[in-house]
């Protein structure tokens, strides 16, 4: 039973070569689609860094020539443009309702999990029922009703609407059924409190799940646009997507200060993805599975 | 069993119902906190939304005028309601089979890791990441007539004319779901790849042995062997893209006309332009029935499909 090692590098080698031709045939494949994804985020870029004289050249400047960063000296020192204002604005609203979702999920989707109690299954029926229901029912009692509660132009106007969404429960519900309940039993005997066993033994056994809707969230209210439209108005009160609208519209029909104001928007959560990309696919699968 | 989460094995007469109600009842502090916020900013504002679509609601007044169903009648013979449902319609079908396709194409591409696959998988996500409104101003300046990206392919390398892709309501929905495929299709890809992964190897092989060629293996193994993530993908496509709002109101402006006017654009101009707030609900009401209808549709003609 003896191979010859030239036999076993032959077939190694031959092996190889499939997987090369392989991966050359879909690189083949896939490489127009990669350039499609890629090339308008470079060109947005690029015209960050490109003079508001040449803005309108056509055929295009991929490169900026000279490259210039005037676009973002203009945005940081206009008053009426307080970038770096609605940049804290975003980052307050974002991480602070990412933390409200995550606890409020976790805590209620434990109690579906796990904990008894009367009406369980038409509580959670409801939540259901409002998984069929569009946002844009709710849009405007909710808004009516921050306005009477005269909570517009705050934060509180998208961390208390964002504190309601459900999906962030099921995933949370479906993880805590995971783990086995001998550990939270063996806690009971102990004489744990409820609170305790949650905190201490169940939570940190689901903290990929609870990451998952951490990414998940954070995205989201980074991201939104429609809501914060609806409920901020004040300038200064504005997230960084409803300020990239005020810089295009208006008297600000300046291009260069668009896309400075797009990189200035991009390049953080960019960069986040870049360093944290695989963690990010997974809770970005998990999370938006969810509701399966 | 002596924990207070599991139900009581023999519950003998109200005294012990009684007792054990009342040991659960500190565990409604645990949904407290959610269920709160819930009813306040969800559950209730399905009903009062219903509610302010019966009225005259204006946003100035303090008391408002009850009118019943008029604002429904009104907005069956509004021209510009049926043109922007249809545009809707138009936008999220266009929408959903490109993402669709695009995706499980790449899914079913990457699914088996080669050179390179894991760098793709997360370049193609990666327009995911960002905001609409970041969307928006690349969206403008890749159609634009004058100095657009694709126009400078169409004049440079095609030879072409200078195309007014926004300007033509004929093509500017289809321009607005092609940018928003360039935005969403990472994330079906990812759901996809997570099916196909779902889909026991010994089968593609067997198949391999009877000698089907791929056409075959993807028609009569995957697509069966994928239809519950298809259902899942194309629900969760068709609820986000009929609520379609920013790609409209920043890149095309609902121009030309009404031509690329959405649903939920003419809604939140109806609101917080003209600030009909009773006609405004009564739009939302009829976009969500609509939605829920052909959600049921869709899931039951999916479980048939699945069934056999």
């Amino acid at each position: 039973m003896t191979i010859s090692s030239s036999n076993a590098s032959t077939i190694q080698r031959r092996r190889f070569l499939r997987g090369l031709r392989r991966s050359l045939l879909l690189w083949l494949v896939f490489l127009p689609l990669a350039l499609i994804v890629v090339v308008p985020i470079l060109y947005m870029f690029s015209m960050a860094f490109t003079l508001e004289a040449n803005q309108l050249k056509f055929p295009i400047e991929w490169i900026p020539q000279p490259v210039t960063v005037s676009n973002f000296i203009k945005i940081f020192i206009d008053p009426q443009l307080p970038i770096v204002r609605w940049f804290t604005n975003s980052l307050i609203i974002a991480s602070a309702g990412t933390a409200i979702i995550v606890f409020l999920s976790s805590l209620s989707g434990y109690a579906f999990a796990r904990l008894e109690f009367p009406g369980k299954s038409f509580l959670f029926s409801l939540l259901l029922f409002s998984l069929m229901i569009p946002a844009a029912v709710t849009l405007i009692p909710a808004f009516l009703l921050l306005r009477d509660l005269k909570l517009l132009n705050t934060y509180h106007a998208i961390w208390w609407p964002a504190a309601a969404s459900v999906t962030g429960i099921f995933l949370m519900r479906q993880h805590f059924y995971s783990i086995p309940t001998e550990l939270e039993e063996a806690a009971i005997m102990d004489g744990a409190g409820r609170f305790r066993i949650y905190w201490q033994i169940s939570v940190p056994l689901v903290r990929g799940a609870m990451v998952a809707l951490f990414i998940f969230a954070f995205l989201g209210l980074w991201n939104d646009l429609f809501w914060p439209l609806i409920v901020l108005s004040d300038r200064p009160m504005l997230t960084l997507p409803v300020g990239l609208l005020v810089i295009q519209q208006g008297s600000y029909i300046q291009r260069g200060l668009a896309f400075a104001g797009a990189f200035i928007a991009s390049v953080p959560v960019l960069l986040f993805y870049a360093f944290f990309q695989r963690k990010i696919i997974a809770g970005i699968t998990t999370a938006g599975l969810a509701g399966r | 069993m002596t924990t207070a989460s599991l139900p009581a094995k023999h519950p003998t007469g109200n005294q012990n119902r009684w007792k054990t109600v009342r040991k659960q009842l500190p565990n409604y502090l645990f949904i407290l906190p959610h269920y709160f916020f819930f009813a306040v900013f969800l559950l209730y504002p399905i009903f009062r939304g219903v509610q302010i679509s019966l009225f005259d609601w204006k946003i100035m007044l303090k008391d408002q005028k009850f009118i019943g169903v008029a604002n429904y009648q009104a907005l069956m013979s509004d021209k510009i309601f049926w043109e922007v449902l249809g545009n809707t319609g138009q936008f999220m079908v266009i929408t959903v089979i490109i993402n669709v396709i695009i995706a499980l194409f790449v899914a079913t591409g990457l699914k088996h890791g080669f050179f390179g696959s894991d760098f793709l998988r997360v370049l193609f996500y990666a327009p995911g990441i960002l905001s609409v409104s970041v969307l928006g101003i690349i969206g403008i300046r890749v159609w634009d007539t004058q100095i657009g990206i694709i126009n400078y392919f169409v004049t440079t390398m095609l030879g072409g004319p200078r195309i007014s892709w926004l300007g033509n309501p004929d093509i500017v929905i289809p321009a607005l779901s092609i940018t928003t495929v360039w935005w969403t299709f990472g994330f079906p890809m990812l759901v996809f790849i997570a099916g196909l992964q779902n889909i026991p190897e010994p089968l593609y092989e067997a198949a391999k042995i009877d000698g089907a060629n791929p056409l075959r293996t993807f028609r009569h193994i995957t697509l069966p062997l994928i239809t519950p993530t298809m259902l899942f993908v194309v629900v969760t496509q068709f609820i986000a893209h009929m609520q379609v709002f920013a790609q409209p109101y920043i890149i095309s402006g609902g121009g030309p006309g009404n031509a690329s006017r959405s649903a939920t654009m003419y809604l939140y101009e109806t609101a917080w332009k003209f600030f009909r707030f009773g006609y405004a609900s009564s739009i939302s009401v009829v976009l969500a029935l609509v939605m829920i209808v052909v959600t049921v549709i869709l899931f039951s003609m999916m479980r048939q499909r699945t069934e056999y």
